[in-house]
């Protein structure tokens, strides 16, 4: 786990509670929370996280943000995961170059509220952010469309315009998954701080190739 | 859509995607010049005609295009028909023509899918591709991994230049409308 400071934003919610956006969040602190019921499996979706215990242990990993959204102070209701890439995957063969937005859900009762929005901000307010390319995956069998009333399409734009804010453009791959369907997104943030060579490495890997 | 796009052909060869523009008219006559004789002949259209590739690169509403350039040579030509109205509106027709050494590269399944995205983000129920059975069975195995299916084949019902006739494939491929397909 890295000794980033954490931060926070202070929400206020119409029913007049409060809801804090934090990064950073320890697996002491993730442990000391209730976990939303609502990330679970439902008719035709099932949450990226259904146990706290899997946001504790992927905290704990090496420059991890895990961005919470707490109700009342004890109750998790949305979170966004930024890390490194699990070692089996395409994405990890660039090492510390490249981390991934793992997972970003709110809440079903809590959507709506541009909660998204703060957890998107508050995992790029990473001390490494402009080190890093930083991309997101969004294959369109974990959507919560049913939930969401959208079809995958419109669920597309809404990913689109929910990174772009963020300095996120979409790419193309040749990433075998993601090309199963069209409706599926590849979004990536180049860092500021990238060079042209990296950033060439990272163009290479999108299509699996060596020049 | 956000254009120009770049993909990286699986000999490395870098191409960008973007859509067709007027001025690209007389390159793209140059494109169509360098297609081979058979597969013009397999063309719904008359592309040595000076007012079919004009009127391409005008586009239009029922038309968009896109092209491939490698440096400044377009190397393939996608386009999608549609309806403004009427039995057919809900459907667009795809065609796609690529240079021959820049084919079996992966370059017609990125247009393909490009062209998909854009029928979606138009409300398009439904696109369809014809095939020349033993003429384009690559395009056509192209167009399956992409989830087309065959919705009939038309036995014996276009004639080669040799005057042998051939079954034409029709493939279409559903798009989701709404949340409920899934």
């Amino acid at each position: 786990m890295g000794s980033f400071p954490q931060n926070e934003i202070l929400l206020a919610t119409p029913e007049g509670g409060e809801l804090r956006i934090r990064s950073f969040c320890t697996p002491e602190q993730i442990r000391q929370l209730n976990f939303d019921r609502q990330f679970g499996t439902h008719a035709h979706y099932r949450s990226l996280y259904t146990r706290r215990e899997s946001l504790e242990k992927i905290a704990a990993t090496p420059d991890a943000s895990v961005v919470l959204a707490i109700a009342d102070g004890k109750h998790i209701v949305g979170f966004g995961v930024l890390a490194y890439p699990d070692p089996e995957e395409r994405w990890a063969q660039l090492g510390p170059l490249l981390m991934e937005v793992n997972a970003i859900e709110v809440s079903r009762p809590w959507r709506a509220r541009r909660i998204g929005q703060a957890i998107v901000r508050m995992m790029m307010v990473h001390p490494l952010i402009e080190e890093k390319i930083v991309y997101f995956v969004g294959y369109s069998w974990t959507w919560d469309l049913d939930g969401n009333r959208l079809s995958a399409q419109q669920y597309r734009r809404m990913m689109e315009k929910l990174f772009e804010p963020f300095g996120f453009q979409e790419y193309e791959t040749n990433e075998p998954n993601l090309c199963l369907k069209p409706e599926n997104i590849f979004m990536a943030r180049i860092g500021a701080r990238v060079s042209a060579e990296d950033q060439n490495r990272f163009k290479w890997l999108r299509f699996g190739m060596t020049p | 859509m956000k254009y120009p796009k770049e993909v990286v052909l699986t000999n490395c060869t870098e191409v960008s995607i973007r859509p067709l523009q007027p001025e690209d008219e007389g390159r793209l006559r140059a494109f169509y010049e360098e297609v081979p004789e058979i597969d013009r002949w397999y063309m719904r259209f008359d592309v040595r005609d000076p007012e079919v590739i004009r009127a391409w690169a005008r586009g239009g509403q029922d038309v968009f295009s896109i092209v491939a350039e490698c440096g400044d040579r377009i190397i393939a030509h996608a386009r999608l028909h549609t309806h403004r109205y009427g039995c057919y509106h809900h459907q667009g027709r795809l065609r796609i023509i690529v240079l021959p050494d820049f084919r079996q590269k992966r370059l017609g399944s990125w247009m393909l899918l490009d062209l998909i995205r854009y029928a979606m983000e138009k409300g398009l129920r439904e696109v369809r591709a014809d095939f020349v059975v033993g003429v384009e069975d690559a395009a056509i195995e192209s167009a399956r991994k992409l989830d087309f299916f065959k919705k009939a084949l038309l036995e014996d019902f276009v004639i080669g230049p040799d005057g042998a006739l051939h079954d034409l494939l029709i493939m279409t491929k559903q798009l989701h409308k709404d949340w409920g397909d899934f």
